[in-house]
């Protein structure tokens, strides 16, 4: 039996009419932000190696890219992330440029199998920048300064929430409590899932009944800058008390921009500690299930093609974020961009018609040819 | 509007998690609660419940859909959902085992044919011990399997056992233990933080006194 022409693959998709303005709004949006922070568009190549991905994602996340092989019989993938290839290119085509580089991109990237059942797209666009080349707080800084800004400008209502943490906090706990990698992974997630009560249980052998709650219920909540005077109380080997600083440091500048109504620390986020070496945040809007973007400083990822520079940047997924705009555009009455619709124009005479057709676009005007009787 | 839409698995777990809700000060009332609305509004008004098929819980929280569940720990173990899971409650109590006939030996089968609702839990368990498996998947009545010639053995949630015993089957193994969990959706966790942290508190502080009497 042959299957039907009108079927497509799962995971993928039609994009028109309201939906796909809003798609390019927001993409143009984006750009006009990038731009004016003096950061340049780069787009990487959709086809590239297999390996690419691999050594800038890691083997897992790698693992869900579309491959196929290259005639010479290498493997290939759809790109399923833009950094990879930012990353190579910044330590190759661009090694002899100028530092620090700013590089800005939005382009689809492409996953076989979605990272969670609640996402099945398998198609996505990719809205994101990359600050290579200096590790200070002021690139992370200027990073979130960018997203903040980016989320201001889109129509959110103020209904989403930038959350910070550093790696270098759990890692300096893991540190000090002389983990094995096993248990080291068995905290994170402890972590990562909010299960206080299964922590404080972890933490038995390592810690004293009120130190361990404490620290339980420090990874379990979020907030603002009294966040860190508690962590300080509770956590004091010298690794993580560094990072607190770094986060503390940014805190004073987000309260100095009045920002805080929009960012929390939160010390409970541990997702991919193996790809992040300092900064990471998290992006979640109202009305989406899901988290729309992360991002934070990857120092390790540029070594693995050949040049070790510090790098810090974000990525956010637009697909997500039209979701949440489209379902606000809904609520929202008289919000509804209606479909321009320019009067129609006729005339016996295919010449004249034309003549008075492109004299209107010269003058910037939507024409619509009537079509059907010549 | 409710602050926060919670599903609570139907079934089992239903009356245990609504007893564990009005100990924490969350009172459905019991007029919503006979009629077969799927989804009623707590006294207060500040929640909103939605009945489900267990299996469904993590679908409706992963998406967003509904900002908590109260769920068993072994559907979260084979959905593989990526949520939160800050309580563990000492509601529905139970263990997922390995079962077969009494008398029948598993080691001497070259390849097993494990018959279950559970085909994840399954299949990473005997993956974790190299033993090949063939999983067949039923939707109930697992227990019949064995008897009838269609599986070595099952894996099945069990509660008390008797439907094992009176069907003539054996624990062989227990793979693991299940309570019922609170589980959050991650974005809800930090847009509704308020709402949530009051709900976790009440539920823990409820739980802790059940625990206590």
């Amino acid at each position: 039996m042959s299957e039907p022409l009108s079927k497509i693959p799962s995971g993928m998709r039609y994009y028109f009419g309201q939906e796909a303005r809003l798609r390019r709004t927001i993409e143009e949006t984006a750009m006009t932000v990038f731009d004016g922070w003096s950061y340049e568009e780069i787009t990487t190549p959709t086809v590239d190696y297999y390996s690419l991905f691999e050594h800038g994602m890691g083997r897992a996340e790698a693992h869900r890219a579309f491959r196929f092989t290259d005639t010479d019989g290498r493997l290939l993938a759809l790109r399923p992330d833009v950094t990879s290839a930012t990353a190579r290119a910044a330590a190759t085509l661009f090694a002899e440029r100028e530092r620090p580089l700013r590089l800005c991109y939005a382009a689809p990237v492409f996953r076989q199998q979605p990272q969670s059942h609640a996402e099945w797209r398998r198609e996505s666009t990719q809205i994101g920048c990359e600050f290579i080349g200096a590790n200070t707080n002021l690139s992370d800084l200027e990073v979130l300064a960018i997203a903040s800004e980016f989320l201001q400008r889109l129509d959110l209502g103020g209904n989403y929430s930038i959350t910070l943490n550093n790696v270098e906090i759990f890692n300096g706990v893991a540190e000090r409590l002389a983990l094995d990698p096993s248990s080291r992974e068995e905290m994170r997630h402890l972590i990562d899932v909010r299960n206080a009560a299964d922590l404080e249980r972890f933490l038995k052998p390592y810690a004293s009944a009120e130190d361990r709650r404490a620290f339980a219920q420090l990874m379990q909540l979020s907030g603002k800058r009294e966040t860190l005077d508690w962590a300080r109380r509770v956590i004091s080997n010298a690794r993580s008390s560094s990072a607190l600083d770094c986060l503390e440091g940014l805190w004073t500048v987000i309260e100095s921009l009045d920002l805080t109504t929009s960012f929390e620390i939160d010390l409970g986020d541990v997702s991919r500690l193996d790809y992040y070496t300092g900064l990471t945040f998290k992006v979640y809007v109202n009305g989406a299930g899901a988290r729309v973007g992360s991002g934070g400083r990857y120092d390790g990822l540029t070594a693995s093609f050949g040049k070790a520079e510090p790098a810090v940047g974000f990525v956010l997924d637009l697909d997500a974020l039209i979701d949440v705009l489209l379902a606000r555009a809904k609520d929202l009455p008289g919000t509804r961009t209606p479909p321009r619709k320019a009067p129609e124009l006729a005339d016996s005479d295919p010449s004249a018609l034309f003549l008075k057709a492109v004299e209107r676009r010269a003058q910037g005007e939507r024409v619509l040819i009537k079509s059907g009787e010549v | 509007m409710p602050e926060l839409t919670i599903a609570v698995a139907k079934g089992r777990l239903q009356a245990e998690a609504l007893a564990l809700l009005a100990g924490a000060g969350v009172a459905v009332p019991s007029d919503a609660l006979s009629s077969r609305r799927l989804a009623v509004e707590d006294e207060s008004g500040r929640y909103r419940f939605i009945f489900v098929k267990p299996a469904d819980v993590p679908v409706y929280v992963e998406h967003g859909i509904a900002d908590c569940g109260i769920v068993g720990r072994d559907i979260l173990l084979e959905s593989e959902a990526d949520l939160l899971q800050p309580l563990t409650l000492a509601i529905g109590r139970c263990s997922i085992v390995v079962a077969a006939l009494t008398g029948v030996s598993l080691s001497d089968a070259g390849m097993l044919r494990v018959a279950t609702k559970y085909p994840r839990i399954a299949a990473a368990h005997f993956g974790a011990r190299g033993r090949p498996v063939e999983i067949i998947e039923l939707s109930g009545s697992v227990e019949l399997a064995p008897l009838l010639g269609l599986a070595d053995c099952i894996v099945d949630l069990v509660e008390t056992g008797r439907t094992l015993r009176e069907n003539g089957l054996n624990v062989i193994e227990v793979i693991n233990e299940s309570t019922g969990r609170l589980v959050v959706n991650r974005a809800s966790y930090q847009l509704k933080a308020e709402a949530i942290g009051s709900l976790i508190g009440a539920l823990d502080l409820a739980a802790a006194k059940e625990f206590e009497s």
